[in-house]
Order: C-alpha cells, then structure tokens, then sequence
C-alpha cells in the first residue's frame, strides 16, 4: 500500500466565509474514503476541490505523487485533465443519449478505438447488471437504473479516482439498501481507489475502508469505521455515528462522578482523563430489564424506572429514568412494562469518557 | 338516460369543439375546398385541381415557392446566428447589466415588422436618411439592402429576440451538472458544445427557430412593403394581389394559401421531429455556473448587443420619428413641426377615426380572446380523451396558419352564397377574425397556468355543493387572473398593430391604423404614415408601462 491521494493543509472560503478550514488525510491506493458528515459540514465542497470542479484557496493536493492543487504556486490542474470520474446524487445522464451512448462517452472524447468502445462500455454495464438496457434513453429507466449506469459511465474509463457524491440518497429507502451492498462489492471488485461523500452513517459503515467524519470544515476524526464508532475522539463523533447516552463528568481526585450517582475508580487511568466532560454509553450496551441478576465487578446495576418503550422491529429500545432523574437509553432484555421498576446494567469497560 | 348524462357530462367540451370548429375550422375548410374545386361556391364540382396544375405550370409560381421558403429559412438563419448568442450571454456569462440587456431584445420584438420594413425603406433608399446624415451610401450596399440578403435581414432584425429569449430560458434550466459530468470524463470545451450542449438546447433552438420561420413565411407586412422594392417576389403578398387586384384569382389564391398553410405545418411537424431525433429528452431543471468572461468579454457583449439594438430598434425609431416630425428638408436637415400630429389627432380625420377604429377593436378582440381562450383552455385542461384532443388539435392551428391564409378563408366563408347575413364588409368580420388569429396567445397562457393549478381545488370546491358555473367563476377565473391579463395585453398591442387581416377584411372607407400606415406610405403621405406608427408604438408602449406599473404595485 502507497499513498496514492494526499490533502495538505486545505482551505476553501466562499465569500469570506470558511467552508474547508485546514484538511489533511492521505488515501492509499485501492482505499475507499467515505467524507461524512451534516449538511454544512464541507464533504461536497472537500470532494468538488478534488474532483477539480472548485480550486482550493490555500493548501497542496497531489494524486500519485503529481500536483493537482497549489493555490501558493497559482497551480490549478482542471477537472478534465485529471482523469477522474465522479457519480453525482441526481445521477446526471445525459437525456439525449441512450445508456450505451452514455457510458461510452469518456472514451469517446479520448479518442478510443470503436471496437475497444464496444467492449469496455458492454463490460461496465455488465458489472452493473444493464447489459438488458443499452438502447433505452435514461428517462425510461428508474431511478435505481440511471444510477447504476451512472456507475457504469464513471468506472469505464477506468479512471484514477473515482469520486461519489451522495449516489444513492436521491433513491428511495429500499432501493438504497440493494444498492448499497451492491456498491460496496462493485468497489471491492474493481479495485478502484475512491472517495465518497454521504450524510448516511449506514452507508459510511458499509462502504468505507475508513471514515473522516466532518464538522465546520475540518475533519473531526479519521479512522476505520469500527474504531471511529467505537472509540469516538468526540461527543460529536459519540452522537453523529449510533445511538448513545453522553452523562457529564468531573474527575476527582483519583475517582470520577458520573451524573447520575456514579462513582467510578479506574484503577489508576482516571488521572489521564480530562477534568471534565462526557461520559459515552453505546444504546446496545444497557440492558434493561425487569428481572434482577447477580451483578459481577464488570458489570455496573442502576435501578430506575421504565419511562417508554418503542418497537424497534428486531427489539426493543428503552428508556430508563434513575434515581436522580437522568434518563438512559438501552435495550430492553425481555418484557419490560411501561412504568415499571427496572434494573439497568452495563459492562464497565463500555464506558468511554470523552472531552467537552 | 346513461347517454343523457355522459352528453351533459361533455357539455362544455362540446361547446367549445363546436365554437372552434365554426371559427377556425369551418373557413379552412372552405378554404381548401374552394382551392381543389375552383367552382364550389357557384355550386359546381367542374375543375377539379384546375388551380393546382396551374400552379405547376407556371414557371414563375414555382420559383416564387422556391423562393419564399428560401427567404423564410435564411431569415431563421440570420436571427439564430443572432440571436443564439444573446441567449448564452445573458444566461451563462457574468456581463453586467443584464436587465437592460435583455430590455434591448424586447424593443425589437415589439416593433411590427412592417414599420422597421418602412423605416428602413427611409434610411436606405435613394436621397433616403442615409444620404443625407452620412453624406451618400455605397451603390453596393444599397444595392444588397434591397436584395434577398437585405430584406432577410430586416426580417430577422425583427425576430432574433424570440430566439434569444428562447435559448435564455433552455440555458437557464439546463442544469451545471451535464457539462460537469462531460468535462470530468475529459471533454473539452468545443467537444461539450458539440456533444452535450447543443443537442440539449436543440429543441429550444427550433422552436424558437420555427416560430421565426411561421413569422417570416406567413408575414405580409415585410414582403409587400420592402419585397415589392426589392424585385423579390414572396407568397403572401402573391396572394394579396390575387385576392385585391383585377381580376381576382380565388382559384390560385386559395390554392397558394393552402400551399401556404402545407409549408407551415410542415415546418411544426418536421422542427419536432427533428427535435425529437436529435436532442431532446426529459430532464430536472437545475442550476447553472456563469462563466467569467472577463473585462474584454464584457466590453464585446456589449458592443454586440449594442450594435444589434442600434441596427434593430434605434436606426428604425429615429427614422421614423424624424420622418414624423419632419417637414420639408432645407440644406439636407428636416425643419420640424407637430402638424402631422396634429392632422392625425383632429377630429373627425381620417387618422382619428382609423385610430378609433384600432383602438375600439383591438379593446373588444383582446377582451373576448382571453374570455372565451381562458375558458376553453380550462375546459380542454380538465378533460381527457379523443375530444379533448382534437379541441388541442384545432385551437392551437391559427398558430401555425399564416394569418394572410385565415383571412383569405373568412372571407370565402362568410360571403359565401349560403350566408343570410352581411357580416362581411362590417367592421364586425375584422373582430371575429382578429378573436380567431390571437385566441392562441389567450389559450397558450391560461394553459401554462392552468397546468400549475391542482384539480384539487376545484374538488374542494365542488364537495361543499358549488355547480360548475359557481367553481369557474369564482375558483378558476381569480387564479387565471395574472396570465389572463398578460394574455389580454399581450393581444391588445399585437391587434393595434394587425395588417394583413385588416387590409383584407375591412369595409371599404374604413381604416385601422396599419392600414392607415401602410396606404398612407404607398400614396406617398410619409410624414403621416410615420406619425401614426409613432402613435401607435408610443400607445402600445403606454399601455405596456401601466400594466407593469400596476403588476409591480399589486405584488
């Protein structure tokens, strides 16, 4: 594995205001990114700098070693000599063009030889299962099939990176879904280094070799998809990805106070924590319940009251109110009645203490 | 009793069928009757296509033929080379200044053709405008202005906007994305033109186009008063001097109109295939970038928009404005007077009562156009079916037939032998055939309202026990409102303006003001041609300003 894709230092104003305030990552080759984050948070601008669509105001980006952005040096290498291709969220086919036309497009400008135009666009669409559909204009396809050829157009040029922009959020819930495994193999497959801006936490875990969740123009945490979700360096990480409780805290001394009447020694780490801040507990990791069990010294047992219950479809989610008055959220572990009194437990190494 | 109710369920579908067909389809069927049996209104089937074969005979007719759609193709040649371009500037550049921009391809489109052919007439020719402010004009280029080339371009002087404004609105729906996808794959700028853009803007293009062509080939105004001078020999005023002249011909005449109509519908049925051939297709509106231009660019634009306005509206304005105010010209500069104006405005003369005349019916046509268009646009938007279409089908034909052809058939099927009443030669046949030709502007209007507007709020309407009378004038009518006036407006100007009917169809000793103009000119009285053109513009312009002041202050 080489770096293949770098961003250094990356900065991108619109009127005065910063929309990308400093980005640096570095992709490797045959990576898949996923840029997440909430609308307003720079994935699409981040990913526009790349694709060459906007040039960045400060920084350096290079692909393979060469030098795409260099505003310092005046530097702008346009889109069409980049050699990427990009999928946008409206699918953008040209109407005019049947879907083999479509696809054949790229090597067409590029001057490709017909008989190796032929092949490469029967080959892409193949991949995306519309081998049936060459001759169809896009606006007799659904939407799930503009997309797929979409796909199709951008990976038969075989470009350097391929560049996805929300591809699947104009689809409906179902589709999106099919869709999502679909792409995911397709990346695999193909070995295609790419970058893929979502605000959909489930299609970043899917699809991402790793993460870089984004917030106010800056990346907030970069990382494999497990690690980000388990180990958020953020509350904003904690909440964006999952459900979870976030209890303030304050260290004391050699202990910490968790809201919610929790006293907590961690055997000599509680030192390395910050002097306050958010104690993080994954909704999956409390269990609530109806029946008492015999608590070990790894697992934590509140007692509280059981305030709603929603029917997730493959279990329940609860919501549990302590003593003190904080509410936890958890899943249920058998029956549990609305304005029950119930037991809350959860494994002490669940927690995660988080800064402001 | 189940027949019954589906005949009163279609009533109004009904109604308005049979309105147009007495309107609009009745005369052409006369007309195309009369054009294959020569003798049908003295009740005799004898010559059948007697005129037609005469058509092919005549060398002459044939080259005029040629001719006319020659003329009428370089004219949608010129406005889109024209015309096309204003459209990309004022889309998807960033030159400033675009309200005024676009104001200037404005001022054309409401100038009549006939008066910008007139004026040009006094700038160009012999001793003319040109002559005398810049010391003689080239022998050649008065020579090309009164040609072929010349005559087309004036033409297209006089539509170019249309294509302009057409292109404008493609680009602006056209959405970033197409071209950003194209030049992510690697096209360059002249490849994404010739693959991406053009095809997409292909159908704005051609109907744009189309509309110039139907404009050119139907206009009489132009090739009566400029083709005459110009040894250019064009189907409409042939068929003018056939219907007007010693001996009348309505044999040739209806068999040159129905030509006329074959060329137009050829025009609308050949552009949309051709539309739909190569570009084309269905797609979201979306945002677009404005490419920078630069300093240089800017000054260009303007200097090209500049020069298209001096050549379309300021050359032709001051020509006829001056002329106007002109009386006599000593030492190569006219002394001015208002007597012309004076002369037009005093009572009881011949330019007051022509205007009168204008103004009453360009009032009523444009009052009973948006009345009887709005309703059956509403009537043929919340119906479906075959009926239904064939109510589309006929209502939108006076768009495409050349109004020279329409009243050509009015006349034929109101005086013919079968009619009891004398509705022709009364001022009241110029009504009903000004109702026929601008019903479409009404119908076009109410339609792209109409599409905007739920079923649903008629329903409503109806669930709480309105009848049908009750929920269109009280539900429909209040929303049709904005387009109906526009509509009524839009009708008010182009009638106040209306020749080729009028000069046909008006009682001997009456006069509107075109016809006024028109023989006013070819009788040689210049100034006061041009002081009622004057008043005629300056009137249509008021009218214009006031609708817009009062939208402004409503809003």
């Amino acid at each position: 594995m080489s770096v293949f894709l770098e961003c250094h230092q990356l900065h991108k104003q619109f009127d005065g205001n910063p929309v990308l305030d400093g980005i640096d990552f570095s992709l490797d080759r045959g990576e898949c990114l996923v840029l997440l984050g909430p609308s307003g948070c720079g994935k699409s601008t981040l990913l526009n700098i790349i694709a060459g669509l906007l040039a960045a105001d400060q920084g350096e980006l290079r692909c393979d070693g060469e030098v795409l952005d260099a505003p310092a040096q005046g530097f702008h290498r346009p889109m069409r000599d980049r050699r990427f291709s990009m999928v946008f969220q409206d699918f953008s086919l040209w109407p005019h063009m049947t879907v083999a036309e479509n696809v054949a497009f790229g090597l067409r400008v590029r001057g490709a030889h017909r008989s190796r135009i032929r092949e490469q666009v029967e080959q892409a669409l193949a991949r995306v299962r519309m081998s049936d559909f060459l001759d169809r204009k896009p606006e007799q396809l659904s939407g799930g099939q503009q997309q797929r050829v979409a796909i199709a157009r951008a990976l038969a040029v075989q470009p350097r990176l391929l560049l996805l922009d929300e591809p699947l959020s104009a689809l409906d819930a179902r589709l999106r879904e099919d869709l999502k495994t679909e792409l995911g193999a397709l990346l695999q497959d193909s070995g295609v280094t790419s970058v893929y801006v979502t605000h959909d936490q489930s299609e970043a875990m899917t699809l991402g070799d790793r993460i870089a969740l984004m917030k106010g123009g800056r990346i907030e945490q970069i990382g494999p998809p497990e690690q980000v979700y388990r180990e958020p360096s953020s509350c904003f990480v904690a909440e964006f990805l999952g459900s979870s409780n976030l209890l303030p805290y304050q260290r004391q001394a050699h202990e910490v106070a968790v809201q919610g009447g929790l006293r907590l020694s961690l055997n000599g780490q509680a030192e390395r924590l910050p002097a306050q801040g958010n104690c993080m507990l994954r909704r999956e990791a409390v269990c609530i319940s109806q029946s008492a069990c015999c608590p070990g010294d790894d697992v934590i047992e509140l007692s509280a009251i059981c305030r709603q219950m929603h029917f997730l479809g493959d279990r329940h989610e609860a919501f549990a109110e302590l003593e003190n008055g904080h509410t936890l959220r958890g899943i249920a572990d058998g029956p549990v009645r609305e304005g029950a009194t119930v037991r809350v437990r959860f494994p002490r190494n669940a927690l995660r203490f988080l800064p402001d | 009793m189940v027949r019954q109710a589906f005949l009163l369920q279609r009533l109004p579908l009904l109604l308005c069928l049979g309105l147009l067909l007495l309107l609009t389809g009745y005369p052409l069927l006369i007309l195309f009757l009369q054009s294959v049996f020569p003798q049908i209104l003295g009740g005799s089937l004898s010559g059948f296509l007697e005129p037609y074969q005469r058509i092919a005979e005549t060398t002459d007719l044939g080259a005029m033929i040629g001719t006319s759609l020659l003329w009428a193709g370089s004219v949608t040649l010129i406005s889109w080379v024209i015309g096309i371009p204003c459209g990309f500037l004022l889309a998807r550049t960033d030159i400033p200044g675009k309200l005024w921009l676009r104001l200037s391809l404005l001022f054309p489109i409401m100038t009549p053709p006939y008066i910008a052919a007139l004026s040009y007439i006094l700038v160009m020719q012999e001793g003319g405008f040109a002559d005398a402010f810049l010391g003689g004009l080239p022998a050649g280029l008065r020579a090309w202005f009164f040609s072929f080339w010349g005559v087309s371009t004036v033409m297209a002087l006089a539509s170019f906007g249309y294509v302009a404004l057409a292109v404008e609105a493609a680009l602006e729906r056209l959405p970033q994305r197409f071209d950003d996808a194209a030049a992510q794959l690697g096209a360059g700028l002249s490849q994404r033109l010739r693959l991406i853009l053009l095809p997409l803007l292909l159908p704005a293009i051609l109907n744009a186009g189309l509309l110039v062509f139907l404009e050119a080939i139907s206009n009489f105004g132009v090739p009566a008063v400029l083709g005459t001078r110009s040894n250019l020999p064009l189907l409409p005023a042939e068929i003018f001097y056939l219907v007007t002249s010693w001996p009348v011909d309505l044999g040739l005449a209806t068999s040159l109109s129905s030509l006329l109509c074959l060329m137009a519908l050829a025009g609308l049925y050949g552009s949309r295939w051709l539309g739909q051939w190569i570009g084309g297709g269905r797609y979201r509106p979306g945002p677009a970038r404005q490419l920078p231009i630069g300093r240089k660019g800017h000054w260009l634009g303007w200097a090209f928009v500049a020069l298209l306005f001096l050549l379309s509206t300021i050359v032709p304005y001051l020509a006829m404005m001056l002329s106007s105010l002109a009386e006599g010209w000593q030492g190569g500069r006219p002394a001015l007077t208002l007597a012309h104006y004076r002369e037009l405005l005093s009572p009881g003369s011949r330019g007051a009562s022509a205007l009168l005349t204008s103004l009453g019916l360009s009032l009523s046509a444009a009052t009973v156009c948006i009345l009887i268009g709005g309703y059956i646009a509403y009537v043929g938007s919340r119906n479906r079916g075959l009926l239904q279409q064939l109510l589309d089908g006929i209502a939108t034909l006076p768009r495409v037939i050349p109004k020279i052809v329409m009243a050509v058939a009015l006349i034929l099927a109101w005086n013919a032998p079968w009619i009891p009443f004398d509705l022709y030669n009364t001022v009241w046949m110029l009504l009903l055939a000004y109702v026929i030709i601008y019903i479409t502007d009404a119908l076009n209007y109410a339609n792209a309202s109409l599409q905007s507007m739920s079923v649903n709020l008629e329903n409503a309407a109806a669930v709480l026990g309105a009848n049908r009378f009750t929920v269109f004038t009280r539900i429909v009518l209040p929303q049709l409102g904005p387009a109906l006036s526009a509509a009524w407006l839009v009708t008010f100007i182009v009638c106040m303006r209306e020749l080729v009917a009028s000069i046909l169809l008006l009682p001997p000793g009456t006069d509107t003001t075109a016809t006024f103009i028109f023989s006013q000119f070819e009788q040689g009285d210049i100034s006061l041609a041009m002081a009622m053109a004057s008043l005629t513009i300056l009137l249509s312009t008021i009218v214009l300003v006031a609708f817009q002041l009062r939208r402004r202050s409503s809003h």
